[in-house]
């Protein structure tokens, strides 16, 4: 497979990812803020790129597919390029979003690259949980714009379908949050 | 009790003591307070901290020049492993005793203690 090199957007480096690790045998799937900026990259950027391993083998594997594209093992467990900005890291798995794993996921493809990433709800619930768990309003700024540019792909009913699951196993998390996401999605829509 | 008598559930104990004090703290700790709190060198703490991270059951911050290490809710099995650690924390008694002695809530800047 090619070696990435300067200039390559995230969205390069995901799909080179990808593939380099399904031609490996691999399944990969693109999470967390990468994800979010995947969809919608106007609002938000990451230079962290998060995979989750559906399941994971020897990591000389993992070490070897990404050797192919310029990507190499660094001490700290990240890779990283000699000409890029991004660090790949494979958080480890489940994949899964608060108390739900994540067994399905969204697979779009370029030529003959692929890459499998969250889908855009589940992407709206990981970056809210942030919000919901944290405070972090950052993750809730990201949540209401992928929600908002990527509405027809979004299933709000999932998503609140989800967030009383959440609140049902863990009555610490604060009610007040989720209704402050449906009135931010409703104050401002999509320009 | 001697430490090869304790459970080491995850795998030292260090691990779960560090786990059963964080399980006692509804905001975290810096570090350097958590091996305070348990009677472990910084370092050591650090380390562990670390490898509990790239677990997904801990997460930490820094605030200002320190660093606060939490029990990670957003983590797939959070409630279930705070209920066991809850139970874990009988085992390392020395630990429930002194978090009972440390302050969490607020207190005015200035006040005498």
């Amino acid at each position: 497979m090619a070696r990435l090199a300067r200039g390559a957007a995230l969205t390069d480096v995901a799909f080179a990812v990808c593939t380099a690790l399904d031609r490996a045998g691999e399944t990969a799937v693109l999470c967390g803020g990468s994800a979010a900026a995947y969809y919608v990259p106007e609002r938000y950027q990451s230079l962290d790129v998060d995979f989750v391993l559906h399941v994971g083998r020897a990591r000389v594997v993992v070490d070897r597919a990404l050797e192919s594209i310029g990507y190499d093992r660094a001490a700290e467990d990240f890779y990283r390029h000699p000409e890029l900005p991004y660090t790949i890291e494979f958080p480890i798995g489940p994949l899964a979003i608060g108390r739900e794993r994540v067994t399905a996921w969204r697979t779009d493809r370029r030529d003959d690259a692929l890459l499998h990433v969250l889908a855009p709800t589940d992407v709206v619930r990981d970056r809210f949980l942030h919000y919901w768990a944290w405070g972090d309003r950052s993750a809730l700024a990201v949540a209401l714009a992928v929600a908002r540019e990527r509405s027809p792909d979004v299933d709000l009913g999932a998503f609140r379908t989800w967030t009383e699951r959440e609140l049902a196993a863990d009555r610490s998390y604060d009610a007040a949050r989720i209704a402050r996401f449906f009135r931010s999605l409703a104050d401002a829509p999509a320009p | 009790m001697r430490d090869d008598l304790r459970p080491a559930l995850f795998g030292s104990v260090l691990r779960d003591r560090i786990l059963a004090r964080l399980a006692l703290s509804e905001n975290g700790l810096h570090l350097r307070e958590l091996a305070r709190q348990i009677d472990a060198s910084p370092t050591a703490v650090h380390r562990a901290v670390i490898a509990l991270e790239r677990t997904g059951v801990v997460v930490s911050r820094e605030i200002g020049r320190a660093r606060v290490a939490v029990l990670n809710r957003r983590w797939y099995g959070a409630v279930e492993l705070r209920s066991l650690l809850e139970r874990l924390v009988d085992a390392y008694p020395e630990v429930r005793e002194r978090a009972a002695t440390r302050r969490e809530r607020p207190r005015r800047i200035g006040k005498p203690l």
